[in-house]
């Protein structure tokens, strides 16, 4: 991820580090595995084709379609999605948003004790996909920019006497603006703030001055098309924690608070154009993260070099071949999904093409959700404990305010093993792609008439799966 | 014992940037399985 390792840190926990690296995926090799890394993943193929053919032979009936919705009582909606807690949670949204951005103009230049990168990248980024996917979209209600929007509409509404004219979205665009969002910060974090050799790295002020423009933006946008219908389909951290919420077995319809079938709120996300773009995005971006820092670094550096010898200045060719290979890798991911899509297409009585495409692209969100634990777990893990601990106390990490008396706090990485991180890493991919397996399977229930038809297509899935989890294990273990 | 363990390893670190074919392996033995099935279903 972010990776340039800023001062020498003062404080931490737990034995001797050779070097300090806050943002690195893997802390430690892994070195105490049993079985060599590569058997993992065919272990994995294993799990997958076994639970391929369970599936086939004891799911004959589409579940997933019917989410089996049922409202909490009014009382506990009234509470939880009542103004009171509304404002308070916006608030909030607001207030940390503020912080990040005043850390970042105001804070140290070392992106591993100001309060911004670890909150913007780590805790936001990081933390939302895992926690929506578990209770649901609850960054609605924290959206620091729906907030201020809507606020903003209630000031219009109350001066001019009238609601805001919106202008009508264009539906074309569908999640196209979220997805493209998606891909550019990303970018920001992984190739503009990466080092691989060049002086560069994520400044917290290029990250506050980001968010500042990010956020007149998505302003501008919310006045023009309507502060929900931005937030449904072109506010990028929206759209992207919202789309991990689907898995979740809460939600809210209607306004009203209520428990669903687990996935099954997946099912039915994916209508709108650019939803697989968006899911394709999260699944390559990540994925390029971690190959940047292992099979893909040397390809990149013989780029960089192929750039400098053709007279590009060093820091542009280090962003040029890291944007290429992030592209690279993105299409890659939608190439494999888009056979597996082919492939289904042969099955007779198939539907059309782009009705697959969009149909399945769902299939992917466990995927998506299994790669950022994979490659992000244990660094939510270590440097969650900074962002709670010393960043907390001392956001601008200029050893000038300890407002929580955790201002000489540290990392302990003995919270996590190696062997510990390699084993839940595995667990994630295993996991996402056996539920992605069941989506699939689900849906081609729905469409297929003929049962064994729709098992039928589920072959080409199966290969999909089983190339999304190689890849992201041989990822994994050439991570350092 | 730990001795005799180590002897046990598997003498692949010569491969050394090889070792993506082992991860290409099951995904080709997947898609060969698939495609042997589609054709010998499409020939019945």
């Amino acid at each position: 991820m972010l990776s340039r390792p800023g001062r020498t840190p003062r404080r931490y926990l737990g034995g001797p580090l050779v070097s300090f690296l806050p943002f690195a995926h893997a802390l430690i090799v892994k070195q105490d595995l049993p079985i060599p890394p590569w058997l993992f993943a065919w272990a994995a193929t294993i799990v997958l084709i076994v639970s391929f053919f369970a599936l086939a032979a004891a799911w004959r009936r589409p579940r997933f379609e019917d989410e089996g919705w049922r409202p909490f009582g009014t009382g506990l909606s009234r509470a939880l999605l009542g103004w009171p807690l509304q404002v308070l949670c916006g608030a909030i949204g607001v207030f940390l948003l503020g912080v990040g951005i005043y850390a970042g103009l105001r804070g140290t230049e070392a992106p591993d004790r100001n309060f911004t990168i670890t909150f913007f990248f780590v805790t936001v980024w990081i933390g939302f996909p895992f926690f929506s996917a578990l209770f649901g979209n609850f960054f609605r209600a924290f959206n620091p920019w729906r907030a201020v929007g809507r606020v903003a509409g209630g000031g219009f509404r109350l001066i001019a006497g009238e609601r805001p004219a919106h202008l009508s979205y264009p539906q074309r665009l569908g999640r196209w603006p979220a997805a493209v969002g998606l891909l550019g910060f990303v970018w920001l974090e992984v190739v503009y703030g990466s080092t691989g050799g060049v002086a560069i790295g994520l400044d917290p002020h290029v990250a506050a001055t980001a968010a500042i423009v990010y956020s007149a933006y998505t302003l501008a946008m919310m006045a023009l098309f309507g502060v929900e219908e931005w937030c449904e389909r072109g506010e990028s951290f929206s759209v992207y924690f919202g789309m991990f919420s689907q898995l979740a077995p809460l939600g809210v319809e209607e306004g009203r608070l209520g428990r669903r079938r687990p996935l099954a709120a997946a099912a039915h996300w994916a209508t709108l154009p650019g939803s697989a773009a968006l899911v394709i995005v999260s699944i390559g971006t990540t994925s390029f993260d971690g190959a940047s820092e292992g099979a893909f670094k040397t390809p990149i550096e013989k780029l960089f070099k192929v750039f400098v010898e053709a007279g590009i200045d060093r820091v542009t060719a280090m962003r040029l071949a890291g944007t290429v290979f992030m592209l690279a890798t993105v299409a890659l991911v939608a190439l494999v999904y888009a056979l597996g899509v082919r492939g289904m297409r042969t099955v007779p009585k198939a539907p059309p093409l782009d009705r697959l495409w969009s149909g399945f692209a769902h299939t992917l969100i466990p995927i998506a959700l299994a790669y950022l634990i994979a490659h992000y777990f244990s660094l939510f893990v270590f440097q969650e404990q900074a962002q709670f601990g010393y960043l907390l106390s001392d956001p601008l990490g200029t050893a000038t305010t300890d407002l929580f008396g955790t201002a000489n706090s540290g990392i302990d990485f003995k919270v996590l093993d190696a062997n510990a991180i390699w084993y839940v890493q595995v667990a994630a991919l295993v996991v996402g792609h056996v539920i992605g397996l069941m989506l699939a399977h689900d849906r081609a229930l729905a469409y297929w008439p003929n049962y064994r038809q729709a098992s039928r297509s589920q072959y080409w899935m199966l290969a999909v799966m089983v190339a999304f989890t190689c890849f992201g294990l041989y990822l994994l273990s050439t991570t350092v | 014992m730990s001795a005799a363990l180590a002897n046990l390893v598997l003498p692949l670190a010569h491969l050394g940037h090889w070792l993506w074919v082992f991860y290409v392996i099951p995904v080709l033995i997947v898609v060969g399985g698939i495609v042997y099935s589609t054709i010998r279903e499409r020939r019945r």
